[in-house]
């Protein structure tokens, strides 16, 4: 027999309420979590002394059927913990609690929704008391669904048809700070579960209902960059949240994104292995670019690029001296792609504007010799197998001369002849034949494609 | 190397059907319809779709229908992209999509399209190139993909394209092989596999594959079986298979199941569920393993099941 089936001190309902109140109650919340009911008497010893908060202030402000009920069924504070903002709910009423809660959410969606059809039916009638008589039964209604579908998020992150109901009821509203409760509650469903795709998506459907009708946008999209690092934290490679962050930079200002770059070059820093924390700063780079040029469209002026130029060269700087620093980091290779990559194509031209893909390739530019030189020397560092005994170093020769190849292969009509034959002269392939014969065929492959043999 | 658990898998997968007693369980039924696919593409792929009542079933997929035309998850959810493809495939299993009003359905789909030719997932408006793939997937399915600017679908998709080749949901987003798949499924469904630098994506795609022959879907991550679907189908649509070891991915995916009760797990050793069960069985299916049906790469479905909506029994 499951666990939760051994649960029988009270009704369901009651959960629910008692569930119900303490978010009322506390509407501060920040941090939800399900825990074993062995857990309570370790966290009640550890706060020492009366038990926790939320009962007492419930007590006094409950009404009379929900206090006689928490105080029967949580008297002993095993069903729900709170303090210190921070709420706990023991995993052996999930399943009841969970049921009620979508039962009583089920019902009182679909009535709100049944409704609201009525009142818009009705609207056109002229009818005054009776109008009045509906939207204040629709305002029942609407707290009804606010609060039930509140409690099941808290129980099932990705209900969607529960998210959806509070857009329902709030897209017609005006009101500023209710949008801004609705980033507290996404954010506590987070807090349990920091890849809820449904939470991420709440946000964003919030920030694009008030953009344009608040004034502190970029102070609201700074909270949110703030709060993707604190999850980033706990949560490691969260895709989402790294993705949520992606998409904000549409909303910063060119002062923040700059901001940005420089601001948590010290967290990737501490975080080499998160590829996301790396393609974040991928994107804000390349806002620059993108920035940089509209700027030369209307001034016409090469000026503006003298400081991403700078930008670019510290960020590549930085990462070879993390590449030197962190053994066999393939998110440090990668990012060292883009560098490069941009770099070439936009900055180690001599002539301004010079494509690629232009048909006068005969000398190679002098920045673009100083830079590739640059590079093999780094892979000659990166590819001696300093101790055949840790897989690291392995996989850091693997990852410096799959480097070289893959630069190789994407700027190759940039390169003129003489500077290929350099770079590749068979020494990246023969390295990954003997550290990896077993990849052999796709060494030949790759090789391949950038005209070595 | 041990041998696909046929028997034990389907039992599995019929069993995980009726749990509805543990929270862990209930939790999700609010995408039940994903799973019904997940679970009944693989009976099918194993060749015992058999074991399943049609008309449940299919009464069931057309309860979770909304008046828009959308499906949702489950009986009395709200319409998504994201289910109303799983109901067409479902549908599709059982030879089923002609009680659908494919009007309604595609102009449900058609509804969602936005001015960039981006698709939103709901009327709520999440945008993401999953849901562009959806669309596609759904419409041509239902041979309607005349209802959309496919054009302009596939414009945005290519603006989702980054540096290193691959694909992210919106434009500028981080490189995923779920997405990657989406995008190279879209592009593959509408024949614009020309936007695609197929050596350039093969590299990222390939580079996927770690020591122990287990995919993973983003660099420094664990390998994971599902992968085995979102990498393996997209490097079979770009023809760039053979640069993966096969060998050791089946090797891999045959060590993740549960040798006493069935059912796939992400990695050795760990729980297993139906949705890892699906993508360890469809990885398999895509790998030429003996005893299964062949998957379409672009669809997700059996061949014989595309074969048959396009080309008639």
């Amino acid at each position: 027999m499951s666990e939760e089936g051994l649960y029988c001190e009270g009704d369901p309902l009651d959960l629910l309420n008692q569930l119900e109140y303490i978010l009322e109650s506390d509407p501060l919340i920040d941090e939800v979590g399900f825990i074993h009911p062995s857990q309570f008497v370790a966290l009640n010893e550890e706060a020492g002394g009366p038990p926790p908060s939320s009962v007492g202030t419930v007590l006094q402000s409950a009404d009379e059927s929900v206090k006689s009920k928490i105080s029967n069924t949580n008297v002993l504070n095993t069903v729900f913990w709170n303090r210190d903002h921070k709420l706990g709910i023991s995993t052996k009423v999930l399943l009841p609690l969970y049921n009620a809660a979508k039962h009583a959410f089920m019902a009182a969606n679909e009535q709100y929704k049944m409704h609201k059809n009525l009142s818009v039916e009705r609207d056109g009638s002229g009818n005054g008391s009776v109008l009045s008589c509906y939207s204040t039964s629709l305002n029942i209604l609407e707290t009804q669904v606010m609060k039930h579908s509140r409690a099941l998020l808290l129980l099932s992150c990705d209900f969607g048809t529960a998210w959806n109901s509070r857009k329902l009821v709030l897209s017609k509203k005006q009101h500023f700070p209710i949008f801004m409760d609705e980033l507290l509650l996404s954010a506590l469903v987070l807090s349990y579960s920091p890849k809820s795709e449904s939470a991420w998506s709440h946000r964003r459907w919030v920030i694009k209902m008030i953009a344009g009708k608040c004034s502190n946008l970029q102070e609201i999209v700074e909270k949110e960059s703030e709060l993707v690092k604190k999850i980033a934290e706990k949560s490691k490679m969260n895709y989402r949240a790294w993705n949520h962050r992606c998409w904000l930079v549409s909303y910063m200002s060119g002062g923040q994104v700059l901001h940005e770059l420089s601001k948590y070059r010290d967290w990737a820093g501490l975080h080499i292995a998160d590829n996301s924390c790396f393609h974040y700063r991928t994107r804000l780079m390349l806002r620059m670019l993108e920035d940089s040029w509209q700027k030369q469209n209307v001034n016409g002026c090469s000026g503006c690029n003298f400081e991403i130029h700078q930008v670019w060269k510290e960020e590549l700087d930085w990462n070879e001296m993390l590449i030197k620093r962190y053994i066999g980091r393939e998110a440090l290779w990668l990012h060292r792609r883009f560098l490069s990559l941009c770099w070439i194509k936009h900055f180690a031209t001599d002539i301004h504007d010079a494509s690629c893909h232009s048909d006068h390739k005969t000398s190679t530019s002098h920045d673009m010799v100083i830079f590739m030189d640059n590079e093999l020397g780094l892979f000659r560092s990166c590819s001696a197998i300093l101790d055949n005994d840790f897989e690291d170093f392995q996989s850091h020769a693997i990852f410096s001369a799959t480097y070289i190849l893959w630069l190789t292969k994407q700027v190759s009509e940039c390169l003129g002849i003489e500077l290929r034959e350099k770079l590749l002269a068979g020494e990246p392939k023969t390295l990954l034949n003997k550290v990896c014969l077993e990849k052999a065929f796709l060494w030949d492959s790759l090789g391949g494609l950038c005209g070595c043999i | 190397m041990g041998e696909l658990e046929v028997e034990k898998h389907v039992k599995y997968i019929l069993l995980v059907e009726k749990r509805k007693d543990d929270f862990e369980s209930v939790v999700m039924e609010h995408l039940r319809m994903n799973g019904a696919y997940w679970g009944l593409t693989t009976l099918d792929l194993l060749g015992k779709l058999e074991t399943v009542d049609t008309e449940e079933v299919v009464s069931w997929v057309m309860k979770c229908q909304h008046e828009s035309g959308g499906f949702g998850g489950n009986v009395g959810h709200d319409p998504h992209l994201l289910y109303t493809l799983s109901s067409v495939q479902v549908l599709a299993l059982f030879d089923k999509i002609n009680v659908l009003d494919t009007d309604r359905v595609s102009n449900y789909i058609a509804g969602l399209q936005n001015d960039d030719g981006s698709f939103s997932g709901d009327m709520w408006g999440e945008v993401d190139t999953r849901f562009s793939y959806i669309a596609i997937c759904c419409l041509s399915l239902l041979h309607h993909l005349d209802k959309i600017n496919v054009e302009k679908a596939v414009k945005y998709i290519v603006s989702c394209k980054n540096l290193d080749g691959g694909f992210g949901c919106t434009p500028g987003g981080e490189s995923h092989a779920g997405q990657v798949f989406c995008c190279v499924g879209a592009l593959s469904i509408t024949g614009s596999l020309h936007h695609i630098d197929k050596d350039l994506l093969g590299w990222w795609l390939c580079e996927r594959q770690v020591k122990s022959g287990g995919l993973n879907g983003r660099p420094e991550k664990l390998p994971d079986v599902c992968y085995s679907w979102w990498v393996l189908s997209s490097l079979i649509m770009i023809d760039r298979v053979h640069w993966i070891d096969k060998e050791k991915l089946v090797k891999f995916i045959l060590d993740c199941q549960d040798k006493e009760n069935g059912g796939i797990s992400d990695r050795p050793d760990d729980a297993v569920d139906v949705y890892h069960t699906y993508f360890g069985v469809a990885g398999l299916s895509l790998l030429e393993y003996p005893g299964l049906k062949a998957i379409d790469p672009a669809y997700a479905l059996p061949v014989d099941v595309v074969n048959r909506i396009f080309f008639g029994r």
